[in-house]
């Protein structure tokens, strides 16, 4: 021990493991080890209480040839995605004009801002009453306006539960995707605009010319993280629809979730969990790549 | 080519004036200098006339029309920026020929205007480069070369040099320079670094808040600067400005303390009784023996030398106020020592300290 305390190096490495083992071991514990399980899992049978069996690719099988319900949760989670970018068109918007030099600009930011931190439990909550087809304040006021004669049950009809529990998300990110899009707005110096304008570009040429492709790491980092959300929003599906009526809104986290702890399918919900994983690291990985390997960096030299 | 020109321009933000109506008129061909310390309205003028700050009053002229109204693409001006402004996401080839987009020009002549521009300031081999790949020197280069490839009317340069090392910002002099002999454009170059305004200009123009205190070619503003401020700015180290008061009616006291007495020049028909009195370091001499004609002795103790090289300066404390002698440089008074010096009055400046401006 006297030894290791003997050198700088040593000393300074002892230093920076006991710095990293607290973090590292949390890592392990809950995101490694779980994962490494998760993979054998999906290649065996188990059930809670019983030794495993290698199923080698019999989860696999069932998953892509013979369950449906599989395919509905993939097709339920790319529709999902794509409020992503719905929500970067509105954020963009938004950011460009709480960037003008208008009145109150810093309330209009809070004010757009101000659902993210919120608790996704209760905005699914608060959402699932405005949506509600008896004292919901949406019906309410499309009956008033003459618009519609009867409630529209939103979250019950196969019609409109996607695209309800998507205008939900949407509303929950995009001050969020505001936020990030006007810090690379703000940091795109104004010279270039006047450097830009002296040349003879009109405002729509300085937008496609300048404005976008100077943001394009901005909205990238938008694109990663509304992959990440669509692939687990579960606690908004969940306090919304829980995924019905019947598959209407089953996404696969929610469809993870209840083959395991519904029906105690845990070796099968482990085979989804990896295609699940697997797709989320391409998308993420194609992404970063179009962003030039650096989402979320300002582009600007010096 | 064109000339420009300045009617009554006034800048107002709110309810405050910070160019108050200045007339000034530029000759084409023409490279104008724009100097004073910041906050002087010399980059708002500059800012006007590219049509990137409105006009609050007065009108501006370039070529005769009157181009209040007019945007700032259709000015026919190019601008080179302090931060070079250049588009980080473009090669220095697509920021070069970025305006020509804009202008309808065929695909070729862009081509050939660029790599014109290119081999004139020497960017042939950079084309292909994100400005973050250069050095602050060819950044400024393609700033400048995005100017000329445009052909315009009038250059605008907002303190261009601003952010190089001053090694590198004696030779960008020397390429401006050397760039408006050849292209003979009319320049607007706004600065605070007297040094580039007397290297660069035809003329120089000295803004003083708001207000243009004179314009002059380079020797005008230093050898008869019209005003106390003037007089102040131009010229490293500055001119020694010393208070004074009528003593008769020829003749004016200068200094509190150690005074000496000066011959006001002849046909000054001032009526005030404070004046300034001005001489320049280089019109200060050791003395040594009497004093000859035209010149005064006055007494003074050596504060600080600096040994330049070339010269030498001396620092005296006269009567309370530091005057700055140039000196040659095998001179080296000690110290804390008494020094006499001699002031050739003959080339003093003399002012109205209530108006600041000469009596002449």
């Amino acid at each position: 021990m006297a030894l290791l305390f003997r050198k700088k190096r040593s000393r300074e490495l002892v230093f920076i493991w006991a710095l990293l083992l607290p973090a590292l071991a949390v890592y392990l514990f809950y995101r490694v080890i779980p994962l490494v399980w998760n993979v054998v899992l999906s290649f065996s049978f188990w059930s809670p209480g019983k030794p495993a069996k290698f199923a080698g690719l019999y989860h696999y099988e069932e998953m892509l040839f013979y369950d449906d319900a599989f395919w509905v949760a993939l097709k339920n989670t790319a529709v999902f995605m794509l409020g992503t970018p719905i929500a970067i068109v509105l954020a963009m918007a938004l950011a460009l004009l709480v960037d003008q030099n208008i009145r109150g600009r810093s309330l209009y930011r809070t004010l757009i801002f101000l659902p993210y931190p919120m608790m996704i439990v209760a905005v699914g909550i608060v959402w699932r009453w405005l949506y509600n087809d008896s004292v919901g304040l949406i019906n309410y006021v499309l009956r008033s306006l003459g618009i519609i004669d009867q409630p529209i049950p939103f979250l019950e009809s196969y019609d409109f539960a996607m695209a309800s529990v998507m205008v939900a998300a949407i509303w929950q990110i995009v001050g969020f995707f505001m936020i990030i899009i006007l810090t690379g707005l703000q940091n795109i110096p104004a010279h270039l605009y006047e450097a830009a304008v002296i040349d003879g570009a009109r405002a729509h040429h300085r937008f496609w010319r300048i404005t976008l492709p100077l943001l394009r790491p901005s909205i990238f980092l938008c694109v990663i993280l509304g992959v990440i959300a669509s692939f687990t929003s579960f606690d908004l599906i969940y306090t919304m629809t829980g995924g019905g009526p019947g598959l209407a809104t089953e996404l696969l986290i929610t469809y993870i979730y209840k083959s395991s702890f519904t029906l105690s399918k845990f070796d099968y919900a482990a085979a989804v969990t990896v295609v699940m994983f697997l797709l989320f690291l391409a998308l993420a990985l194609i992404a970063n790549r179009l962003a030039g390997g650096d989402a979320g960096k300002v582009d600007i030299a010096d | 080519m064109a000339t420009v020109e300045f009617r009554k321009l006034v800048k107002r933000y709110g309810t405050h004036q910070v160019v108050h109506g200045i007339d000034l008129a530029i000759n084409d061909g023409e490279f104008l200098v724009l100097v004073g310390p910041s906050g002087c309205g010399k980059s708002t003028s500059l800012r006007m006339l590219a049509g990137l700050e409105d006009i609050s009053g007065g009108e501006i002229l370039i070529g005769d029309k009157v181009v209040n109204e007019v945007e700032p693409r259709n000015r026919d001006i190019a601008m080179v920026f302090q931060d070079y402004a250049l588009y980080p996401h473009m090669s220095v080839y697509e920021n070069m020929a970025f305006s020509l987009h804009y202008r309808d020009t065929p695909k070729q002549e862009i081509r050939t205007r660029v790599m014109e521009a290119a081999e004139i300031l020497g960017l042939q081999d950079l084309l292909d480069r994100r400005p973050k790949q250069l050095s602050g020197g060819q950044r400024q280069r393609v700033a400048m070369g995005r100017a000329i490839v445009r052909k315009p009317q009038v250059f605008l340069f907002d303190e261009p040099l601003s952010n190089l090392d001053a090694k590198l910002r004696g030779s960008m002099r020397l390429e401006i320079k050397k760039l408006h002999r050849k292209l003979g454009v009319t320049t607007v170059y706004v600065t605070h670094d007297q040094i580039e305004a007397m290297t660069l200009a035809d003329r120089v123009v000295v803004m003083n808040s708001g207000n243009i205190d004179q314009v002059g070619t380079p020797e005008d503003v230093y050898h008869s600067p019209q005003t106390i401020f003037v007089a102040g700015f131009i010229g490293s180290p500055t001119m020694n400005l010393l208070p004074a008061k009528r003593n008769g009616s020829a003749t004016i006291v200068v200094g509190e303390k150690s005074d000496f007495h000066v011959q006001l020049p002849a046909k000054s028909a001032s009526n005030t009784d404070a004046f300034v009195f001005g001489i320049r370091p280089e019109d200060i001499a050791i003395a040594s023996g009497d004093p000859e004609d035209g010149r005064v002795h006055v007494d003074g103790v050596v504060d600080v030398v600096e040994a330049l090289g070339p010269d030498t300066l001396v620092f005296a404390d006269v009567g309370g106020h530091q005057v700055t002698a140039r000196v040659r440089p095998d001179v080296k008074p000690d110290i804390g020592q008494p020094v006499r010096l001699s002031l050739d009055v003959s080339r003093a400046h003399f002012f109205e300290s209530e108006s600041g401006k000469v009596v002449s």
